[in-house]
C-alpha cells in the first residue's frame, strides 16, 4: 500500500452566516494514496470548492487536522499559524497544483508566459510551455492573453499550468464545468492521460457523473456522513 | 518568466498607466525641485545679504574728502587691516562691479564683506580693483570705501580717520525671512499635491493588479515578496524618472528665477549667487521617498490610528472649524500655516466621505436601472476621491498664494514707501552742520517736498518694568510734510500730523506700542539728550516687522541737547536737478563726495523682485493646477473606458 499523498482526520468546517453559523463540513476523514484520484461530488453548496480550499491551506479547519506530503497541519488555534500557512505556501508552489472554479490565470501574461512563469515558480525552469499547451490541445494560443480566449481555453491554459509544474498533486474545481461535450471529453481524456503519466495524486470537484465515474474514488459530499468509496466503473486500486 | 517580471508584464499590456505614473513623477520632482532651488536661491541671497548689511564698517577721513588710493597705502603701511572696495555704477544692462583686491581681504578671516560662500568675491559682479578702476571715467562714476574688519577699534585708528557703517543695502532681515517662509510653505504643498496625484495614479492601476496579487497568493508565492518587488519596482521607476525632473527643476528654476536674481540684485546690492545645485542626492532622496510613501502607505493604517477612525467626522469639523478660527485670527505667519495645515488635512480627509456620502444618499433615492447607474456614479466618486482632493488642494494653493503674494506684496510696498518715500536721500557729512543744508534746501523754492532726518536715541524714563532703561531709536523730522504725513497711522488721536508738527506730542511705532502697551493719548517719558521729559503719544505708525522701538518728533520741538548720531535729507527735487542739489550742499558744507540714495531706482528694482517672484510662484501653482486637473480627467476617463462593457448593457 502506497502512502497516502493526502490525510484528512476529524475535519469540520463553519462558516459564520449572517447571525447564524453554517457547517459545511463535519467530522470528515479520509485519505487518498499516492497518484489516486478521487471525484468530490454533491449538490451546489455541498462543501466541494470549500474542502478542496481546505486540503491547499487556502482555508483553516475549525476542528481536525490535514496531513499533507509528510507534513501535518492542525485546525485553527493551532500553534505558530504563520509557520503553518508558509508551509502551505511552499506545498502550493512547488508540489499541489491548484484549477479554480474562477480566476487561474495572471490577466497581463500571454498564454505561454503563464504556463511558463507558473513552471518557474515551481522550479521546473526548463518547462515547455509549448508542450502542456499542445497537450491540452490549445497550442496555437501561447500568444493570446486570457481576455483574448474562451472560457474553455482558459480553463485548459489553468490545466497546462498544474502539469507544468509537475506537481505530486493536482486539486481541480469543476476542471470541465464551462466545456460543451465534446470538449469536456477531450479535456478529461488528456487530464487523466496526463495524470496516469506524470503519476501525480488528483482530486476534483464536479457535477459531471461520467467524469467522476473516472477517478479510482468517490466522495459524495451530499451525505450526511461522506465516506469515501472505489469508483464502480473505474478498477479498484490494487 | 521571473516574478518579478510577470509583475511588472501588468505594465507592457498597460502603457498608458506606467507612462501617466511616470510623467507624474517627474512633474512632482520638477515642481518640487523648481520651488526648492529657487528658495534655496533666496535664502543664499538674504543671508548674504544680511551679512553684507550687518556688522561691517569703513574707514573715512575726519576732514570729508573721499578716500583715495594713497590713503590705502598709508593705511596699509601702518599695519591696519583695509581692503579696498570699489564700486563702479554703471548704466543698465551692464550694472554694477565691485572692484576688490582679494589678497588685502586676507586679512579679514573669514568677516570678508559681501561673502555668501567660500568663493564669493570671484567673478560677476566682482573683479580685480585694477579691472574695475579701469572701467571707471565719465559715464561710470566709482566709489572708493575702505572697509576694516568690525573688530578694529576707534582707538586703533590713526589720526584723520574714524569708523563709520558700512553697508551694502537696506536691512531686510523680518521681510526675508517672511518671503522664505512663503516659499518654504509652498514647497511643502507641491509636495503634498504631487503625492497626492502620485498616489492616485498609482492606486488606479494597483486597484486592476489585485485580482494578479490574490492569484499569487493562491499560487504560495508569499505577499511579502510581492510588496518588496512592487517596492523594488518603484524604487527603480522612481529612480528613472527623478533624475530628469530634478533636471527639469532647474531648468525651470534658472528660467523663472534669472530675472528674479537680477531684481534681488539690484535690492539688496548682492547679488543672487546660482546655489550649485546642492547636488542631486537631496532632491532625488526626497522624491524617491515622497513616491514610496505616497504609493505604499496602507489606508487601513492610517483610520488604525487611535481615535482617527473612533472620533468620526466631528473630529476632523472641529479640525476645519480650528484651522479656520486660526487663520482668521493669526498674530504670526507661522501660525497661519499652521492653521492653513489643518484646514487642508480636515478639509482633505472630510472631501472623499463627503462625496461617498453624497453619493450613497443620492443612489439610495432611486430605483431600477437609475439606481444601478448612481450605484456605478458612487463608485466612481470613490474612486476620484484622491485627485478631486488633490485638485482641492491645487485650488486652495493657488488662492493662497495669491492672497499671500496680494499681502505680502501690499505690505512691501507700504514698507518701501515709507522708507523711500522721498525720491533722493543724502547723507550730512560728519563734518558738516545739518543746519546749512537745511537753510540751502529752504532757500531753494522750486524744489520739491524736503525733510531733515537726524536719527539719535532716547530713553525711556518712566518704563513700568522698572528693569533696565529700555534704548529706543528716535527719529526727529523737520519740517513734517507730505513725505511723512502719507505714513499709515494704525491708532492716532485726530489730527495727529499736525499736532505732530506743532510739538504736541510723539508718535511711537507699532512694536514699542506693543512692547509697552501705549496708545494714543498716553503720556511717554523720555530722557533725551539728559533731559527728562513727558510727551503725549498721538499715533501708532506701522513698522512692518522692523523690530527696535522707534519714536517719530518734530525736529524743531526737541531740547537742544538732543545729539543725533546720523542726519539726512530726504527729498524730492521737483524743478531742480538732483546734480545741482548735489553742487549745492557739497558747497555750502564744503565737503567732498556726498552719499546720494537714489530711491526711486531701490524701489523700481524691489518691486521687479516680487513680479519676478510671484511671477514664478504663480507659474508653479498653476503648473500644478494644471496637472491635478489633467490626472483628474485622465482617471474619470481610465475609470469610464474599463467599466465601458456596463455601459455597452446598459443600452441594449
Ligand atoms: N467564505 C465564506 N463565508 C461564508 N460562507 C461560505 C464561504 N465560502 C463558502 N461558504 C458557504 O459554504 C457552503 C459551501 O460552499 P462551497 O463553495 O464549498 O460549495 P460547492 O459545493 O463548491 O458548490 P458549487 O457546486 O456551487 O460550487 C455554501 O453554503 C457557501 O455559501
Ligand atoms: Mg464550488
Amino acid at each position: 500500500m502506497t502512502e497516502p499523498v493526502i490525510r484528512v482526520t476529524h475535519l469540520s468546517k463553519r462558516f459564520a452566516g449572517a447571525g447564524d453559523t453554517v457547517t459545511v463540513l463535519s467530522e470528515l476523514s479520509f485519505s487518498l494514496p499516492d497518484g489516486g484520484s478521487l471525484a468530490l461530488t454533491g449538490r451546489s453548496g455541498s462543501g466541494k470548492s470549500t474542502l478542496l480550499n481546505l486540503l491547499c491551506g487556502l482555508e483553516t479547519p475549525d476542528q481536525g487536522e490535514v496531513q499533507a506530503f509528510g507534513e501535518t497541519f492542525p485546525a485553527a488555534g493551532g500553534r505558530s499559524p504563520k509557520a503553518a500557512s508558509e508551509r502551505w505556501a511552499r506545498l502550493r508552489r512547488r508540489d499541489i497544483g491548484v484549477v479554480f472554479q474562477d480566476a487561474n490565470l495572471m490577466p497581463a501574461l500571454s498564454l505561454g508566459d503563464n504556463v511558463r512563469f507558473r513552471a518557474r515558480l515551481a522550479g521546473q525552469t526548463q518547462a515547455s510551455s509549448a508542450h502542456w499547451l499542445a497537450q491540452l490541445g490549445i497550442g496555437e494560443l501561447a500568444d493570446r492573453y486570457p481576455d483574448q480566449v474562451s472560457g474553455g481555453q482558459r480553463q485548459r491554459a489553468a490545466l497546462a499550468m498544474v502539469f507544468a509544474m509537475k506537481p505530486g498533486l493536482i486539486l481541480a474545481d469543476e476542471p470541465t464545468g464551462s466545456l460543451d461535450h465534446h470538449t469536456a471529453d477531450a479535456v478529461a481524456d488528456s487530464l487523466f492521460s496526463l495524470q496516469q503519466s506524470t503519476g501525480c495524486g488528483l482530486i476534483l470537484a464536479t457535477h459531471d457523473p461520467a467524469l467522476a465515474a473516472r477517478c479510482q474514488y468517490r466522495l459524495d459530499l451530499g451525505h450526511d456522513q461522506p465516506v469515501l468509496t472505489a469508483s464502480s466503473a473505474a478498477p479498484s486500486p490494487s | 518568466m521571473t516574478l518579478f517580471v510577470a509583475l511588472f508584464s501588468h505594465y507592457r499590456r498597460h502603457p498608458l498607466q506606467l507612462l501617466a505614473l511616470a510623467l507624474m513623477i517627474v512633474l512632482a520632482t520638477t515642481l518640487w525641485t523648481g520651488v526648492s532651488n529657487l528658495t534655496e536661491r533666496a535664502r543664499a541671497s538674504l543671508a548674504q545679504s544680511e551679512r553684507a548689511v550687518a556688522g561691517q564698517q569703513q574707514l573715512v577721513r575726519v576732514d570729508g574728502q573721499a578716500v583715495s588710493v594713497r590713503d590705502f597705502a598709508v593705511l596699509r603701511r601702518q599695519g591696519l587691516c583695509v581692503m579696498p572696495w570699489l564700486e563702479v555704477r554703471r548704466p543698465a544692462p551692464a550694472g554694477r562691479v565691485i572692484g576688490v583686491d582679494p589678497f588685502a581681504g586676507g586679512c579679514f578671516g573669514d568677516q570678508v564683506p559681501g561673502q555668501a560662500g567660500g568663493d564669493a568675491l570671484i567673478g560677476e559682479p566682482f573683479l580685480d580693483i585694477g579691472d574695475a578702476a579701469a572701467l571707471v571715467d565719465q559715464d561710470n562714476p566709482g566709489t572708493l570705501s575702505l572697509l576694516v574688519p568690525v573688530t578694529v577699534l576707534p582707538a586703533e585708528l590713526p589720526p584723520g580717520y574714524e569708523l563709520k557703517d558700512f553697508s551694502l543695502g537696506p536691512a531686510t532681515g523680518e521681510l526675508g525671512e517672511s518671503f522664505l517662509l512663503n516659499l518654504d510653505a509652498l514647497g511643502v504643498l507641491v509636495l503634498l499635491i504631487t503625492a497626492l496625484l502620485v498616489r492616485s495614479v498609482y492606486q488606479m492601476g494597483r486597484v486592476q493588479r489585485r485580482e494578479s496579487f490574490a492569484l499569487l497568493a493562491r499560487f504560495g508565492v508569499p505577499p511579502g515578496r510581492v510588496q518588496r518587488l512592487l517596492l523594488m519596482e518603484m524604487v527603480v521607476l522612481a529612480a528613472l524618472c527623478v533624475l530628469p525632473g530634478i533636471w527639469l527643476g532647474r531648468w525651470l528654476a534658472a528660467v523663472l528665477g534669472g530675472g528674479f536674481g537680477q531684481a534681488l540684485e539690484g535690492l539688496f546690492d548682492t547679488p543672487l549667487y546660482a546655489v550649485e545645485g546642492g547636488g542631486f542626492a537631496l532632491p532625488a532622496v526626497v522624491m524617491v521617498t515622497m513616491v514610496l510613501v505616497a504609493c505604499f502607505t496602507d489606508q487601513r493604517l492610517w483610520a488604525k490610528l487611535p481615535g482617527v477612525s473612533a472620533a468620526g467626522p466631528s473630529l476632523w469639523l472641529a479640525m476645519l472649524f480650528l484651522g479656520v478660527v486660526m487663520v482668521g485670527v493669526t498674530p504670526g505667519l507661522t501660525w497661519l500655516f499652521t492653521g492653513i495645515a489643518l484646514v487642508f488635512v480636515a478639509v482633505g480627509v472630510l472631501t472623499p466621505r463627503l462625496l461617498s456620502a453624497s453619493a450613497q444618499w443620492w443612489s439610495d433615492r432611486a430605483g431600477g436601472l437609475v439606481l444601478w447607474q448612481r450605484r456605478e456614479l458612487a463608485v466612481l466618486f470613490r474612486r476620484l476621491a484622491l485627485p478631486v482632493v488633490a485638485l482641492q488642494f491645487a485650488v486652495a494653493m493657488v488662492l493662497a498664494v495669491q492672497a499671500l503674494v496680494t499681502t505680502f506684496e501690499d505690505t512691501f510696498e507700504a514698507w518701501l514707501a515709507q522708507r523711500l518715500e522721498a525720491e533722493f536721500y543724502v547723507e550730512v557729512p560728519d563734518a558738516a552742520r545739518a543746519a546749512d543744508g537745511v537753510r540751502y534746501l529752504a532757500s531753494r523754492t522750486e524744489l520739491g517736498d524736503w525733510h531733515l532726518v537726524q536719527r539719535g536715541t532716547a530713553r525711556l524714563s518712566a518704563a513700568a518694568g522698572s528693569g533696565a532703561p529700555v534704548e529706543v531709536d528716535l527719529f526727529a523730522i523737520a519740517p513734517i510734510g507730505p513725505l511723512v504725513t502719507g505714513w499709515t497711522l494704525q491708532t492716532s488721536v485726530a489730527d495727529a500730523w499736525s499736532k505732530l508738527a506743532a510739538g504736541e506730542g510723539v508718535m511711537v511705532n507699532e512694536q514699542l506700542a506693543r512692547r509697552e502697551g501705549l496708545k494714543p493719548g498716553d503720556s511717554l517719558g523720555l530722557t533725551v539728550g539728559g533731559q527728562a521729559r513727558e510727551f503725549a503719544i498721538l499715533g501708532v505708525y506701522a513698522d512692518y516687522g522692523r523690530p527696535a522701538g522707534e519714536i517719530l518728533a518734530a525736529g524743531q520741538r526737541l531740547p537742544q541737547a538732543f545729539r543725533p548720531q546720523f542726519e539726512s535729507l530726504s527729498m524730492n527735487p521737483g524743478d531742480v536737478t538732483m546734480t545741482e542739489i548735489e553742487q549745492g550742499l557739497t558747497e555750502v558744507w564744503n565737503a567732498g563726495k556726498l552719499t546720494v540714495r537714489d530711491n526711486r531706482s531701490i524701489q523700481a528694482l524691489a518691486s521687479g523682485v516680487f513680479d519676478q517672484t510671484f511671477l514664478l510662484t504663480r507659474a508653479i501653482t498653476v503648473l500644478t493646477l494644471v496637472l491635478a486637473g489633467t490626472s483628474l480627467l485622465m482617471m474619470g476617463w481610465v475609470f469610464f473606458s474599463s467599466r465601458a462593457w456596463y455601459y455597452r448593457l446598459l443600452s441594449v
